[in-house]
């Protein structure tokens, strides 16, 4: 019973990490209908920054996230704006095979500056941990879990309630009438694209406190944030949350159950489930 | 008249392909099976990308299982490879067929996701199995014939580009670029879209499933993430799309040239070598999006305006 609590309890605390790491990839292809296959590679540059953040200027990894962010966000503005924007209305295979060459290229770039050695952020508190009611709580997935799903309600609350944020709505709703009501849609395509590159680098940071890193891990968290967006749905930000924690239970329950060699036949199972069954997602309104 | 002048040219080539191993060394030869493979898969993702519209992420599943299907006749129930070919198309199409009725009502993006969730599955799934070896993978019987395996993949990269031309200017064909262009028009027209989808999810599968099943007695080992590879399939899909998606000879051209440059530069500069890829791609999708066989087309009309006009077309 105690080992089940502690599965269910992990399980929630990865969802939370989930849920933002979903979100940016959600918004970039809700808003400019791109399914960013560089994503992971994102993600995985804004765990470099917040690495190198905190062993060479000894920054707490919770402190260096608004740093990764800003990083993270002038890197994904200048690729929307160098090389997104001249294919953004060319056909859907373009758009993904242009995605897929960024993240080679910064794959590469990374094994070359950083070298493929494994690391991990761990600062001194990395090992605390306290017991609730029987079941061991380790801090700073506590912390992770509540900095993610913080981030993922600011976010929301920023598409809901600012000028900006209902400028990348109304994009996404319909982009000739935003244009018609004064939005430009460069300006709120790169902003959005970077706001997802910055919400992609405060994921690398956090996961690289609960997670070791190497230049190779992005390929797997894109196709773990797709199987999260589709879950929760692209109609709602706060959908992700949903996704990520359905993903976090069912990949923690299966390891119990079936044993970890499953637990990617569960989690994508569950997206081809969902993807047949409700291709909206979960939460989504079904048309 | 151009139809049969380039009949003939493509009946020479082949020809002079087919000769490779008397003229060129072993190094050539096993260079020959890698291209001729990858040529296949790319032609063969044709049928299903560049034809009928669906960007499928699952044709690496077909080849596994092709592969696996070769591999488990002859390992495990010490069967001869014809019958394991046989085994590795039958599970593709098999496969091809019951997926296809799934995922084929997807559009978009929707369906590219979930045609690549199921590799991820399958990597897992095949793993475990304790017939396939589990993630050790099976050894296969050692031939020493490169010859044979050059020849046959020859063979096959034929079958698959005179399908492709067959459907260029078939009823089959013409109701796919149909369902291509606009489904629910193609649907008013009377054509059975789910039946022709699924068929050609079928025919796609074939030709993959029959190229894992050459590669996997050529390279005498396979294991699930070897043969599985998601990469494997992005591959196809570049190959096919800088050739010229949608077209009969767009993806041959497109594997060749891809994996010569590729090639060439893993032994002149072997550090940029895995960045060559992703480079190409990125350069190739904004400046000739539609491949070579459209740039072949209107760059000796347009000259250098022809990369402005793409960029214009497309951008915001």
């Amino acid at each position: 019973m105690s080992l089940l609590a502690q599965v269910l309890v992990s399980g929630v605390l990865l969802g939370g990490l989930y849920a933002l790491m979903a979100l940016g990839l959600a918004l970039v292809w809700g808003v400019l209908n791109i399914v960013n296959l560089s994503h992971g590679a994102l993600i995985m540059l804004g765990a470099y920054v917040t690495y190198f953040l905190f062993t060479g200027a000894h920054i707490d990894p919770f402190v260096a996230l608004p740093i990764t962010a800003v990083v993270l966000f002038v890197v994904g503005y200048v690729i929307e704006r160098g090389i997104l924007n001249y294919v953004i209305r060319g056909p859907m295979f373009n758009t993904l095979l242009i995605t897929f060459g960024i993240e080679v290229v910064l794959t590469y770039l990374a094994q070359l500056a950083f070298s493929a050695d494994f690391r991990a952020i761990n600062p001194s508190y990395a090992g605390s941990n306290f017991a609730l009611a029987g079941v061991t709580i380790p801090l700073v997935q506590v912390a992770v879990f509540a900095v993610a799903i913080g981030l993922t309600i600011a976010m929301w609350l920023f598409l809901l309630h600012t000028r900006i944020g209902r400028g990348i709505r109304a994009s996404a709703q319909n982009l000739v009438a935003a244009r018609l009501y004064g939005v430009d849609p460069k300006r709120i395509y790169a902003l959005t694209f970077g706001i997802g590159a910055a919400l992609a680098g405060v994921t690398g940071g956090l996961y690289g406190t609960v997670s070791q890193i190497n230049p190779y891990i992005g390929g797997p968290l894109t196709a773990k944030s797709f199987a999260i967006a589709i879950i929760g749905g692209l109609d709602n930000p706060l959908g992700v949350i949903a996704g990520g924690l359905v993903l976090g239970l069912v990949e923690a329950l299966t390891a119990l159950y079936f044993g970890s060699t499953y637990r990617d036949v569960a989690s994508f199972g569950v997206l081809l489930l969902v993807l047949i069954l409700r291709p909206k997602g979960l939460l989504g309104r079904t048309t | 008249m151009k139809t049969k002048a380039g009949i003939v040219v493509c009946a020479i080539v082949v020809a002079v392909l087919a000769a490779l191993p008397w003229y060129g060394n072993s190094v050539m030869v096993q260079f020959g099976i890698s291209v001729l493979l990858l040529a296949t898969l790319a032609q063969g993702w044709n049928i299903i990308g560049g034809y009928t519209g669906y960007a499928s992420f699952g044709n690496s599943v077909f080849y596994g299982l092709g592969a696996y299907g070769v591999a488990i006749a002859m390992v495990q129930l010490k069967l001869p490879f014809w019958v394991g070919m046989l085994l590795g198309l039958g599970l593709a199409v098999v496969f091809a067929a019951l997926l296809g009725l799934a995922v084929l009502r997807l559009r978009g993006h929707y369906f590219a996701i979930a045609t690549l969730g199921l590799a991820f599955i399958m990597t897992a799934i095949v793993s475990n199995l304790e017939i396939a070896g589990r993630n050790i993978g099976l050894v296969l019987p050692l031939l020493k014939s490169d010859l044979l395996f050059y020849e046959l993949a020859l063979a096959l990269l034929v079958l698959a580009t005179l399908t492709v031309f067959w459907l260029s200017r078939s009823r089959f064909g013409l109701g796919l670029i149909a369902i291509r262009e606009n489904e629910e028009g193609a649907a008013v027209m009377g054509v059975n879209t789910t039946l022709y989808k699924v068929l050609a999810f079928m025919l796609s599968a074939a030709f993959s499933g029959l190229a894992g099943g050459i590669y996997a007695y050529y390279i005498t080992f396979i294991d699930p993430v070897g043969v599985f590879d998601v990469a494997l399939n992005v591959k196809m899909i570049i190959m096919a799309v800088f050739g010229g998606p949608g077209s009969v000879l767009g993806p041959v051209v497109g594997a060749f040239v891809l994996s010569t440059i590729s090639e060439v530069l893993a032994t002149k500069v072997t550090s940029f070598a895995s960045m060559f890829f992703g480079v190409v791609i990125v350069i190739a999708v904004v400046f000739m999006p539609r491949g070579l066989a459209d740039f072949a087309e209107r760059f000796r009309r347009l000259r250098l305006r022809y990369f402005a006009e793409n960029v214009r077309a497309h951008r915001l």
